[in-house]
């Protein structure tokens, strides 16, 4: 009798009709399932998600800042380092040349004063060569002349007296070898 | 007590798990109601009447939105009052967050956060619906065919559409007709277009394994214990054996009920969990 009562209870659906087994389809339940999962989709949407999620979302945003912000100083530290190497290279650069420049401005200076030493010396030599020279012509001229003179003087004075070719001729002789011992 | 007398455990079984147009708590109470005209679209004939599934769905749906609302609220006012979250409030957030961030999260990726909300909705919708099927007198919406049916073509529609946002048209066709690796010129357009119905079937076979495997699931555990509940009326009237093949069935099916929790749980995760990486694997498609 349990049984039989048990059985009636387990069964008692059979009497109100429906379904035979749960491999029938039904279909109207395919809208009745996707009215209630899309209603339950947006108002959980609305209504809960924002609320129980949004320590986690505030936390996440937060996080992404700070790890875009840490990115982003990261890159600007960076392009500061690459900025500072690249001007001390410069600096490096611009030392080596000036020191470059002024040892070839000295080199310069040292050849041309060097040129212009020499030069000056060389003109110093021709210019007292050319005085030399010179001098030493005014000095022949000016022998020649008193030569003439002295020889015209002689002359002069043989022709008061008798011009005898061989004889005058010694007499001339004679008086510039005197002339040349007194100027000696 | 004779053997006639034994009840089709096989029927009962069968009417036990099946939807039906009543709901109730029997003997003490039950309701009924008329089916309504069948409306005929097409070829296909559809039967608008709400059953018992559509019963439980209304009230799983119904026990989650109060769950989480008020889970939403106490967190709310926990955080108004600077302090830490606690109690039913904090292990509703853990689920939750385990939910979003190790289910749907890591594994559609970058654009997780995006579809969380449908994998929490699904995860926490379906779980609730396979457990109202373990409490006395409930039944399981999940083990019915339509559900998961309906769940898994939505969950059809959100992979394919997630992927055609994700890839563009062009991209999307290339899920369809592969690019095949180590070919060129017209040894790759074949191959592409061989691959073709196969990769069609595999958008097809995804979710109908969804839709199988959660209603097969959900479906097997009651007719395990609903036939280990049936021993007790074939075999419970034999003098002397009765206390213990009594005892025993109950023993057994308490163990199968411990089972039932934990499947309960386990194909909720599989379904949501299973979704999620379809959706990731489409986002990722090249």
């Amino acid at each position: 009798m349990r049984s039989t009562i048990a059985f009636l209870i387990l069964a008692s659906e059979e009497s109100q009709g429906g379904f035979a087994s749960p491999f029938e389809v039904n279909f109207g339940l395919f809208f009745w399932t996707w009215v209630i999962f899309i209603l339950l989709f947006f108002v959980l949407k609305k209504f809960a998600w924002p609320f129980i999620l949004r320590a986690t979302e505030e936390r996440e945003q937060t996080i992404a800042k700070q790890l875009e912000e840490a990115g982003k100083l990261n890159a600007e530290s960076k392009a500061a380092l690459e900025e500072h190497k690249a001007l001390l290279a410069g600096a490096k650069e611009e030392a080596h040349s000036l020191i470059n420049e002024a040892k070839a401005v000295g080199q310069r200076e040292r050849e041309q004063l060097l040129e212009k030493a020499r030069d000056e010396q060389l003109q110093m030599i021709d210019r007292a060569k050319r005085e030399i020279d010179a001098e030493r012509e005014r000095a022949v001229n000016e022998l020649r002349r008193e030569a003439v003179d002295l020889s015209l003087a002689a002359a002069a004075k043989l022709m008061q007296q008798r011009l005898d070719s061989k004889a005058d001729r010694k007499i001339v002789e004679d008086y510039i070898d005197s002339l040349g011992k007194d100027r000696s | 007590m004779t053997l006639q007398e034994a009840p089709d455990i096989g029927e009962v079984v069968l009417h036990h798990t099946a939807d039906a147009y009543s709901i109730g708590i029997e003997p003490f109470f039950s309701l009924s109601w008329e089916r309504w005209p069948d409306l005929h679209l097409g070829g296909l004939t559809v039967n608008l009447t709400p059953t018992k599934h559509t019963f439980f769905l209304v009230i799983a749906a119904l026990l989650v939105f109060l769950t989480m609302w008020i889970a939403g609220r106490l967190l709310e006012r926990q955080r108004a009052h600077e302090r830490a979250p606690s109690g039913f409030a904090n292990a509703i957030e853990a689920m939750v967050l385990f939910v979003r961030n190790d289910m749907a999260i890591a594994n559609i990726g970058a654009d997780g956060a995006k579809y969380a909300p449908y994998i929490m909705t699904l995860f926490f919708f379906i779980l609730y619906a396979n457990l109202l099927g373990l409490i006395p007198h409930g039944a399981t919406a999940t083990g019915n065919v339509a559900v998961t049916g309906a769940l898994a073509i939505t969950a059809f529609f959100v992979i394919e559409i997630s992927g055609l946002i994700k890839l563009g048209p062009q991209g999307y066709l290339r899920t369809i007709f592969p690019r095949v690796p180590g070919l060129s010129g017209a040894g790759a357009v074949a191959m592409s277009i061989i691959m073709a119905p196969i990769e069609v079937a595999s958008k097809f076979v995804k979710p109908f394994a969804l839709c199988v495997r959660l209603f097969g699931n959900m479906t097997a555990g009651h007719f395990v214990i609903l036939s280990l509940v049936g021993i007790v009326f074939l075999f419970g009237h034999l003098p002397g054996w009765n206390w213990g093949i009594g005892g025993l069935a109950a023993l057994t099916v308490l163990g199968i009920m411990l089972i039932e929790i934990f499947v309960a749980f386990l194909q909720a995760y599989v379904f949501a969990l299973l979704t999620a990486v379809f959706i990731g694997l489409m986002q990722h498609e090249h």
